[in-house]
């Protein structure tokens, strides 16, 4: 703002009144803003906070710390039932990732404005695409995909594909609409067709990127599917929610560890990744 | 018989934009090496690209070795552009591919989508690219990334992929403006002596007056897409020059 | 370099046997290892996780049968009922806070979490890191979890659950940032005597503020569309009244829930988008 007065200034050669004037607009506009964000916070506090907090069940500062403090400690007995589902997050995160990265060739060739085969349907269809995946939560998807498809891992990998080919394919379309057209035109010179434009001159300048979208997308599809077990979409969130439906307080803090676990076991895997395809 | 004639050619970006180039004619015969010079803006590369048709044009005729350019279908499109090697200013080489690769996909009008997918060219492909690497003295380097090389290398890389074609005709977009002059004038110096012994005509965008003088036989002037000068370089003088490039000057 | 004449020269010089081979001894070697190892593993997931490969095709079908029977048509009625509005506005609120706090909280993490700016190298970046990386691993419906567990039903856990998601979304982002700024500044205000929190307003506060802001509006985004789903767990806001159409089987209900909810994200993102473009252009 300071350097945008200063050109201001420069332009016109105000006299000090008026640039104090301007100043104080500034700064009037400024207030109007945060007193429009403080009445927000304070009536969301209240109406959030105060109004539909049950005070008397949460009691008093110690038996809230109390109550947090049942879940120090780690149950070990529950370590060895917790491997299989470990290993099923990862792979539901895995398969996950790999049809989202599937389904996502069609979105982006479709989302990528200068590709595109026929833009005035297959653009906005493609973005169409784009924007319902990333604006369903997995939790939903998982939902749906379990009604259809029944409980189990299956329901999951639909759920994780579905939702990561949102960011992937718009990324990627991205990606593709920023590429320096000069090898495109090099490659239609020699008389190649779509396919081999495709192959010669927009993949080999989109991939790294691309594969950093995918690896990063696969991380969090990591942490997704730590939660899929929640309605019934397999793997660990299903240990999760038996520990705290049994109240081994203990046995949730151990959950929480094995996801840990696995994430940096993703974040290993994608640190040596990235380094490869750089 | 020309290889090339163009008769009446004229061009646009937009339906409504401005005309590009106005009425355009001349004929490339089999052993010309053609210039076409003008100041930057002057309609040269758009001329260029109406040959093969990345530019389409609006009207007027195009006839490259008896066939015509402007009504062809896609198919044929893309067998006509197999016959028209083209070297570009920017080299427009595939960055992160191998300079063998990029060689090869000079062969890409003959090479089916399978065989594209995994990169497969059939060995005669690649011993002639072999070939290619070597005359442009480039043998040493098949395995690096094209990002790797030197601009002068990246145009040798450029002029094997044309040739790779096996082109009746080689269109040069100022193959020579983005290296500096001594290089400028060996890359020249390689293309004529490689279009002489393969036998193939070339018709050249040359900004820099001096290169056409000594390379070329024939040329055209442009000037805010008119034709000003066509004929041997030998009639070419100063006064000819100074018109042409005289907006450039103010 | 060969002369500028290779071709005439260099004719009797051609190697008779030129040779050139795609596979590269070690190279390939591991590259190849790589695909293999990746494509197995994927293919004993397959195995490991007992996915029914043939039963895929018949899938779209019964998917199409399922949608068609069941989730049409939306029961558009119950998400115009007063109660149901009440609980969006609530959901905007929930969000609202949560973001909020979560970015008043990443702006330290972000500032010490990030390697050039951190007041100590080694003791505080460690800790700032180790929080952010925390705060991020877990999923916000863990977080929405363990704060109902800890204080009962209501929109307070949801809030919560949102800061620390906030907290750790946006404290990566702020710290590579901060990480990516010009350093000039910075050392000019030093040289000048400034203390850190000096250099921090004068030095670093103005390169990143336009980043700062877009990347505050894209946290909105994202605590919005987590907001919608916290209450599932019974953390506030219209994720409830999903459970409760789940559990009751009230399928037309649950697709008029969801449509609501993609309206309303989508809503919300093209007035971010609009909000980020103005602060683009304020740059
Ligand atoms: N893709 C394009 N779209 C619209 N106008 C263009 C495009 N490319 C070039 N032009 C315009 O066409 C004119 C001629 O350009 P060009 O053929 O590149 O000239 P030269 O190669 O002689 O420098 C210029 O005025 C330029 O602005
Ligand atoms: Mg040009």
């Amino acid at each position: 703002m300071l350097s945008t007065l200063d050109t201001d200034l420069r332009r016109t050669a105000l006299s000090a009144d008026e640039v104090l004037a301007i100043r104080r607009r500034r700064r009037w506009s400024m207030l109007a803003v945060v007193a429009a964000l403080t009445v927000m916070v304070v009536w969301s506090i209240d109406v959030t906070v105060i109004e539909d907090t049950d005070w008397e069940r949460m009691g008093s500062v110690a038996s809230v710390l109390e109550s947090a403090g049942r879940f120090m400690g780690v149950d070990w007995a529950l370590f060895p039932d917790l491997v299989k589902p470990a290993i099923e997050t990862f792979m539901i995160a895995c398969l996950g990732t790999l049809l989202g990265v599937i389904i996502c060739i069609p979105a982006a060739w479709f989302g990528a404005m200068n590709i595109t085969p026929f833009k005035p349907l297959t653009y906005p269809l493609a973005r169409l695409m784009m924007t319902l995946s990333r604006s369903i939560h997995e939790i939903v998807w998982a939902l749906f995909f379990v009604a259809v498809v029944g409980l189990g891992a299956m329901a999951g990998i639909f759920a994780l594909a579905v939702r990561s080919v949102g960011f992937i394919a718009k990324m990627s379309a991205e990606a593709i609409e920023d590429i320096n057209p000069g090898p495109v035109e090099a490659i239609r010179a020699v008389g190649g067709n779509g396919f081999q434009v495709l192959r010669y001159a927009i993949l080999p300048q989109v991939l790294p990127q691309i594969l950093g979208v995918i690896v990063f997308e696969w991380e969090i599809n990591i942490r997704r599917s730590a939660i899929l077990g929640l309605v019934g979409a397999g793997g660990l969130g299903l240990v999760f929610f038996r520990q705290m439906n049994t109240f081994n307080f203990p046995g949730v803090t151990t959950v929480i560890i094995a996801i840990l676990g696995i994430i940096l076991v993703g974040e290993v895997v994608s640190y040596f990744a990235r380094k490869a395809v750089i | 018989m020309p290889i090339l004639e163009v008769r009446d050619l004229c061009a646009r970006y937009t339906r409504s934009g401005p005309e590009i180039l106005k009425d355009i004619s001349f004929d490339v015969e089999a052993d010309d090496f053609f210039a076409i010079i003008g100041p930057s803006g002057a309609g040269k590369s758009t001329l260029i690209r109406c040959i093969n048709r990345l530019v389409a044009a609006r009207s007027g005729s195009i006839t490259f070795d008896g066939r015509s350019v402007t009504s062809l279908p896609a198919r044929e499109l893309r067998s006509l552009r197999r016959d028209i090697g083209m070297i570009f200013q920017e080299f427009n080489l595939i960055d992160r591919m191998s300079v063998m690769d990029n060689v090869l996909s000079g062969r890409l009008g003959y090479t089916g989508n399978l065989r594209t997918l995994f990169r497969a060219f059939p060995r005669t492909d690649v011993q002639r690219a072999l070939e290619m690497l070597h005359r442009v003295g480039l043998e040493e380097h098949v395995d690096k990334r094209a990002d790797e090389l030197s601009g002068g290398q990246r145009q040798r890389v450029g002029i094997a992929r044309a040739l790779m074609q096996g082109p009746k005709l080689l269109l040069l977009d100022e193959p020579t403006s983005a290296l500096d002059p001594k290089i400028s004038r060996e890359v020249m110096g390689l293309i004529k002596n490689m279009a002489q012994e393969f036998a193939v005509p070339c018709l050249c965008n040359i900004h820099d007056v001096n290169l056409a003088m000594e390379f070329c036989n024939k040329m055209i002037g442009l000037q805010d897409g008119v034709k000003m000068f066509d004929g041997p370089t030998a009639e070419m003088d100063q006064a000819k020059l100074d018109e042409i490039y005289a907006m450039e000057v103010l | 370099m060969k002369a500028a004449n290779p071709v005439e020269a260099d004719r009797a010089a051609l190697p008779r046997d030129l040779h050139w081979q795609r596979y590269k001894y070690p190279e390939s070697l591991y590259s190849y290892g790589a695909w293999i190892v990746v494509l197995s593993f994927l293919a004993f997931s397959v195995e490991y996780l007992s996915i029914p490969l043939e039963r895929i095709p018949a899938m779209f079908e019964r998917m199409a049968a399922v949608i068609a029977s069941r989730y049409y048509p939306p029961d558009i009625e119950y998400v115009m009922d007063r109660d149901y509005l009440d609980y969006v506005v609530q959901t905007i609120q929930m969000a609202y806070l949560g973001a909020l706090f979560g970015l008043l909280l990443s702006v330290p993490l972000g500032w010490f979490g990030s390697f050039n700016m951190t007041p100590s190298r080694r003791f505080v970046y460690p800790v700032a890191r180790l929080f952010t990386m925390g705060f991020r691993a877990v999923h916000e419906m863990i977080w929405a979890i363990l704060f109902v567990s800890i204080l009962g039903f209501g929109m307070l856990p949801g809030v919560l659950a949102l800061t620390f998601f906030c907290a750790g979304f946006a404290g990566k982002l702020f710290a590579e940032e901060i990480e990516a700024i010009n350093m000039g500044p910075v050392e000019a205000m030093r040289a000048a005597g400034a203390n850190l929190f000096q250099t921090m307003v004068f030095g670093v506060f103005p390169q990143v503020r336009v980043a700062f802001t877009g990347i505050g509006i894209y946290t909105w985004d994202v605590a919005f569309r987590a907001a919608t789903v916290v209450g599932f767990v019974g953390a506030g806001g219209m994720g409830w009244y999903l459970k409760r159409a789940v559990l009751q089987i009230e399928t037309e209900r649950v697709a008029a829930i969801i449509l609501s909810i993609v309206i309303l994200v989508l809503i919300s993102e093209v007035l971010s988008a609009f909000a980020r473009d103005r602060v683009m252009r304020m740059k």
